[in-house]
C-alpha cells in the first residue's frame, strides 16, 4: 500500500514539475491579445514606449469608451518601465510585437524603429491613403523637419511606414520646455546671490561654491549644490557655456565636426570634473533611480536642479506646498559660447513621437488600426485625448473649450495624476493625436492651473530675453547615419556620453582628457573622418544646425 | 549489448529516482541545449525579418569587431580580475560556513543560521543593490552613521574605485554563501561517523577532526565544484555589475557580460553581442577542460 502511495505521489510531483516547466515555455503574449473582442469591438495591442508612462487602474476609461463608440476599437496598453531604446530592440529581436508601436522620435529609439521599418517589420500604412486624410497630413513633407523627413518618413523607396506626431501645427503651438538650471529661491536668498546675476561659468561655479560653503542641512542631511533626476538627467546641460550647443559645430571653413572633438568639449568636461571633485554636484546623480532623485527633491536636499521646468515644478510641488517660498526659480540666463549675446534661443521644436503599425497586425487589424489612428489625429480625437469627454469633463463656451470646474478642482488637487489617468487623460493617447494644435485649435491647455502658467511665463521672461528661434535646418546627426562607415562608427559614437561621465569622475584632469582622447582615437579608427567627409559633402549648400539649446 | 541491458535493468530498478531527474533533464534540454542553435547569430548579419536562420552569413566579422574594439582588452582583463577574486575569496567561504555549521550542536540555532544564510540567494540583485544604496550612502545611511559615531568621516562606498572590489566581492559572498554551502553540508553529512569516532579515540581534537576527517571527506565535491567554477571565469555576473558599476568605476567594472548586454539590448547589435557571448563560452569550455585534466592528473578526481 505504501509503495502505491509513494509511486502515486512521485508521479504527481514529477507531472507538476514537468508541466510547470513546459507551461513556462508557452506564449501568452503577442497575437493572443488582439482581435475581435466579445463585445464586438476590435482589440488592438498598443505599446506606449515612453519610460515611466502609465494608464488607468480602473480598466476601460470614459475617454476609451468614446473611442470604442467612434471607431469600434478597444485598447490593450503596454507601458515601458526602463530604457525606450532597449524596449525597441527587445520587441523586434524577440518578435513579441504589439499591433501599434508608439514612442520617441529621436535617438536610439528612432534608429531602432527605422531599422525595423527598413526590414519591413513595420507594415506599410498608406495602402488606403485616400481614406485617411488626417494621417496623410501629419507626415506631409511640408509638415516635417527636412532631415527628419529624409531619415525617418521618406526613407523606404517612396513607401511610408512611420507617422510623426506632436510637431507644432502652427508657431503658437511650439512648446518651449524651458530647460535650464533652477535654484531654490530660499537658498539663493540665504547665500545672498541674485540668481539673475549668475551669467558666466565662473559666476555659476561661485554660486555653487557659496551654497556648499553655507553648509546647509535638511533633516540632518547635507544639501547638494547641484543635482538632477534619474541617471543624471539633465545635469550636463551646462555644455552651452562651452560650445554652441549643437552636437556638430561649425569649423569656420564651411564644414562641421562633432563637438566631442573640440577644445570647448574638453573645457566642459574639466569644469564638471571640478564640480565633482569639490563636492559641488551630487555624486550619486548618474547612478540614481527616479524615485531616489525625487525623494531628494522632496526632502529639500537639492539647491540647484537641472532639467526642464515642467519636470521641476512637478517634482518640487510637495516640498513647495509644505515650505512656502522654496520655489525653484531660473538661474541666469547663462552665457552661450560662440554665440552672439542677443541671439534668440535656438530650439529644436519638432514632433516628439513616431508611430508604426507592426507586421503583427494583419487584415482586419490594419483597417482597425488605421481607422483608430486617423480618428485620434482628427481635431475631435485631439480634444478627446487632451481634454477628456466633451459634456463630461469640458464644454464649448463661446467657441472655446472650457474645463468643467468639478473636474478642474479634482485634477488640480490630485498630485499623483491618477485621477486624470482613470478618466483616460495622459494615458498615452496624447502621443498619437497628429500635429500639436493645443493653442491654434484647442484654445490653450484647459487643465493647466494658473500658478503653474504664471511660473512658466515668469521663467520664460527671464530665460528668453531675445525670444526663441525654431530650428528648421538639417541636422548633421541625421546625415552621418547614411555614411558607409556608420555601422562601424556607431558603437564608438554611442560611447560618447558614457566616456564623458567616466571622465568627470576621473582621478585627475590628465586622466579625464585621456579618456576623451582614447575615444577620439577609436572614433577615427572606426571611420569618423570619412563619415564626416561624407556628411559635409551631403550638407553642402544646405542650412545646417550648428547652434542649439536643449528642448 | 549485455552492458546496455544491465544499465536498462538498473534504470528500471531505480525508475522513481530517474523520474525525479526528468524535470531537470527537460529544463536543461529546453533552456541550455535548444538555444544552442542560436549560436549561428554570431556568424550572421542578424536582421529582424531574417531571424536566426534567414539572415545573411557574416563569417567572423563580429569577432573581429570585438577584438578591434579599443576597450576589449580592458573588458577581458576586468572580467578575469573580478572573477578570479570571486573565485579565490568567494569559493572557500561556503566550505568554511558548512564546516562551522556542522560544528554547531544547538540544532535550533544551527537551523536559524542556515535559513538566514540561504535567504539572500532568493533576493534579486536589484533589491540587493537598492538595499546597499540605502545602507551605504554617506548621506544618512546607517553604516556611515555607525562609523560616524566612532569619529570616522563619511565614506562614499558606491561608485568609488577605492571600495569597488570589496563591495563587489563582499556582496557576492553575502548573497551566495548560504546557498553554495548546501552541497558541502550534504557532503559532510555523508561522511562515515565512525571516522570521527576513530579520530576521537586517537586523541584528535575538534580542529584536528575537521582537518583530518571533514576536509578530506568533502575534497572530491570541492574539486568538482572548483572545476565548474573555473568555467565561469569569463563571466563576472552581469546583473550585479550592471547595477553596481558607475561612471567612476567604469575602468574597473566594465566586464564582458555587461558589454554583451549593452551591445545587444541597448545598441541593438545582436550579432555582435552573440559573438561576445560565444567568446565567453568557448573560453569557459577551454578552462573547464584544462582544469579537469589537471585535476584528474593531480587528484584522480574529475568531471569526466
Amino acid at each position: 500500500m505504501n509503495r502505491i502511495w509513494s509511486k502515486g505521489v512521485s508521479v504527481l510531483l514529477v507531472s507538476i514539475l514537468v508541466g510547470g516547466s513546459l507551461s513556462g515555455c508557452t506564449d501568452s503574449s503577442g497575437n493572443g491579445n488582439s482581435g475581435e473582442a466579445a463585445d464586438g469591438s476590435y482589440k488592438l495591442k498598443i505599446l506606449h514606449n515612453w519610460n515611466g508612462s502609465g494608464g488607468s487602474d480602473n480598466g476601460i476609461t470614459p475617454v476609451e469608451e468614446v473611442i470604442k463608440e467612434k471607431t469600434g476599437v478597444t485598447l490593450d496598453w503596454e507601458y515601458t518601465k526602463g530604457s525606450e531604446t532597449e524596449k525597441v530592440n527587445q520587441i523586434f529581436a524577440t518578435q513579441d510585437l504589439p499591433d501599434i508601436y508608439t514612442g520617441p522620435a529621436w535617438g536610439g529609439e528612432l534608429d531602432g524603429i527605422i531599422k525595423a521599418a527598413k526590414e519591413r517589420a513595420a507594415r506599410r500604412y498608406f495602402r488606403q491613403i485616400g481614406d485617411y486624410p488626417n494621417l496623410a497630413k501629419s507626415i506631409a513633407e511640408e509638415n516635417v523637419p527636412p532631415a527628419l523627413y529624409e531619415k525617418a518618413i521618406n526613407a523606404y523607396d517612396g513607401k511610408k511606414y512611420l507617422l510623426l506626431q506632436n510637431q507644432p501645427a502652427q508657431n503658437e503651438d511650439g512648446m518651449d520646455w524651458l530647460y535650464g538650471f533652477y535654484v531654490r529661491k530660499d537658498i539663493a536668498d540665504k547665500v545672498g546671490i541674485d540668481p539673475q546675476s549668475v551669467v558666466t561659468k565662473e559666476a555659476f561655479y561661485t554660486f555653487l561654491k557659496a551654497i556648499k560653503d553655507a553648509n546647509l542641512q535638511e533633516n540632518g542631511q547635507p544639501v547638494f549644490p547641484l543635482g538632477g533626476f534619474s541617471n543624471g538627467w539633465s545635469v550636463g546641460i551646462g555644455n552651452t557655456m562651452f560650445n554652441s550647443g549643437g552636437s556638430y559645430v561649425d569649423k569656420g571653413d564651411g564644414t562641421v565636426e562633432h563637438n566631442f572633438f573640440t577644445k570647448g568639449y574638453e573645457e566642459y568636461t574639466l569644469f564638471y570634473r571640478k564640480l565633482v571633485e569639490e563636492g559641488l554636484m551630487d555624486p550619486e546623480a548618474f547612478a540614481q533611480t527616479d524615485p531616489i532623485a525625487k525623494e531628494k527633491i522632496n526632502q529639500g536636499r537639492i539647491a540647484i536642479l537641472a532639467a526642464h521646468y515642467p519636470a521641476i515644478l512637478d517634482a518640487s510641488k510637495e516640498y513647495v506646498t509644505s515650505h512656502p517660498g522654496s520655489d525653484y526659480i531660473p538661474v541666469g540666463p547663462l552665457e552661450r559660447a560662440d554665440v552672439e549675446p542677443n541671439r534668440p534661443a535656438d530650439l529644436g521644436i519638432q514632433g516628439n513621437n513616431v508611430t508604426a503599425i507592426t507586421k503583427n497586425c494583419k487584415g482586419a487589424c490594419v483597417d482597425a488600426a488605421l481607422k483608430f489612428l486617423d480618428y485620434m489625429a482628427s481635431d475631435e480625437g485631439f480634444m478627446l485625448a487632451r481634454y477628456g469627454v466633451q459634456g463630461v469633463h469640458w464644454d464649448m463656451k463661446e467657441g472655446k473649450p472650457v474645463a468643467n470646474k468639478e473636474w478642474f478642482d479634482k485634477f488640480t488637487a490630485d498630485q499623483s495624476g491618477k485621477v486624470r489617468k482613470n478618466e483616460g487623460i495622459t494615458i498615452g493617447l496624447e502621443s498619437i493625436t497628429g500635429p500639436d494644435r493645443i493653442n491654434s485649435v484647442a484654445g490653450g491647455d484647459i487643465w493647466a492651473d494658473q500658478k503653474r502658467l504664471d511660473a512658466m511665463e515668469q521663467a520664460r521672461k527671464i530665460l528668453r530675453p531675445n525670444g526663441i528661434h525654431v530650428i528648421t535646418a538639417y541636422n548633421p546627426g541625421d546625415v552621418i547615419t547614411k555614411a558607409p562607415e556608420w555601422e562601424m562608427l556607431k558603437p564608438s559614437m554611442d560611447r560618447m556620453s558614457d566616456a564623458w561621465k567616466e571622465a568627470i569622475f576621473a582621478k585627475s584632469d590628465e586622466a579625464a582628457l585621456g579618456i576623451i582622447n582614447e575615444l577620439r582615437e577609436q572614433l577615427r579608427k572606426t571611420g569618423y573622418d570619412q563619415a564626416m567627409q561624407f556628411t559635409n559633402e551631403n550638407l553642402k549648400g544646405k542650412d545646417v544646425v550648428t547652434v542649439q539649446m536643449p528642448n | 549489448m549485455i552492458k546496455n541491458s544491465v544499465l536498462m535493468k538498473r534504470i528500471w530498478k531505480h525508475k522513481l529516482f530517474y523520474l525525479f531527474m526528468l524535470p531537470g533533464i527537460i529544463w536543461f534540454f529546453l533552456f541550455s541545449y535548444v538555444p544552442l542553435y542560436g549560436i549561428q547569430v554570431a556568424f550572421r548579419d542578424y536582421t529582424f525579418v531574417g531571424g536566426f536562420t534567414g539572415s545573411p552569413w557574416a563569417g567572423f566579422k563580429y569577432f573581429q569587431q570585438f577584438f578591434n574594439y579599443y576597450q576589449s582588452g580592458d573588458i577581458i582583463r576586468n572580467t578575469v580580475i573580478i572573477s578570479l577574486m570571486k573565485l579565490l575569496i568567494g569559493f572557500p567561504m561556503p566550505i568554511i560556513l558548512a564546516i562551522l555549521l556542522n560544528e554547531i550542536r544547538m540544532i535550533r540555532f544551527k537551523k536559524t543560521v542556515q535559513t538566514l544564510s540561504y535567504l539572500p540567494y532568493f533576493v534579486s540583485w536589484i533589491v540587493v543593490v537598492t538595499l546597499m544604496q540605502r545602507l551605504l550612502t554617506p548621506y544618512g545611511g546607517p553604516v556611515n552613521d555607525l562609523l560616524g559615531s566612532f569619529g570616522t568621516d563619511p565614506i562614499q562606498f558606491l561608485n568609488n574605485p577605492t571600495w569597488f572590489y570589496q563591495i563587489i566581492v563582499g556582496s557576492d559572498i553575502w548573497k551566495n554563501i548560504g546557498w553554495n554551502s548546501i552541497i558541502f553540508m550534504a557532503a559532510i553529512a555523508g561522511i562515515d561517523q565512525q571516522q570521527y569516532e576513530a579520530a576521537k579515540i586517537d586523541g584528535a581534537g575538534r580542529f584536528q577532526q575537521i582537518w583530518h576527517v571533514t576536509l578530506p571527506g568533502i575534497r572530491n565535491v570541492a574539486i568538482i565544484l572548483f572545476i565548474l567554477a573555473v568555467g565561469n571565469l569569463m563571466s563576472a555576473g552581469y546583473e550585479q555589475l550592471l547595477l553596481l558599476n558607475g561612471p567612476a568605476t567604469a575602468g574597473m567594472g566594465s566586464v564582458l557580460d555587461v558589454h554583451a548586454i549593452n551591445s545587444g539590448i541597448r545598441e541593438g547589435r545582436l550579432s555582435y553581442a552573440a559573438a561576445v557571448g560565444l567568446f565567453q563560452s568557448v573560453i569557459g569550455l577551454i578552462l573547464v577542460l584544462t582544469v579537469n585534466r589537471i585535476a584528474r592528473k593531480v587528484s584522480d578526481v574529475s568531471l569526466f
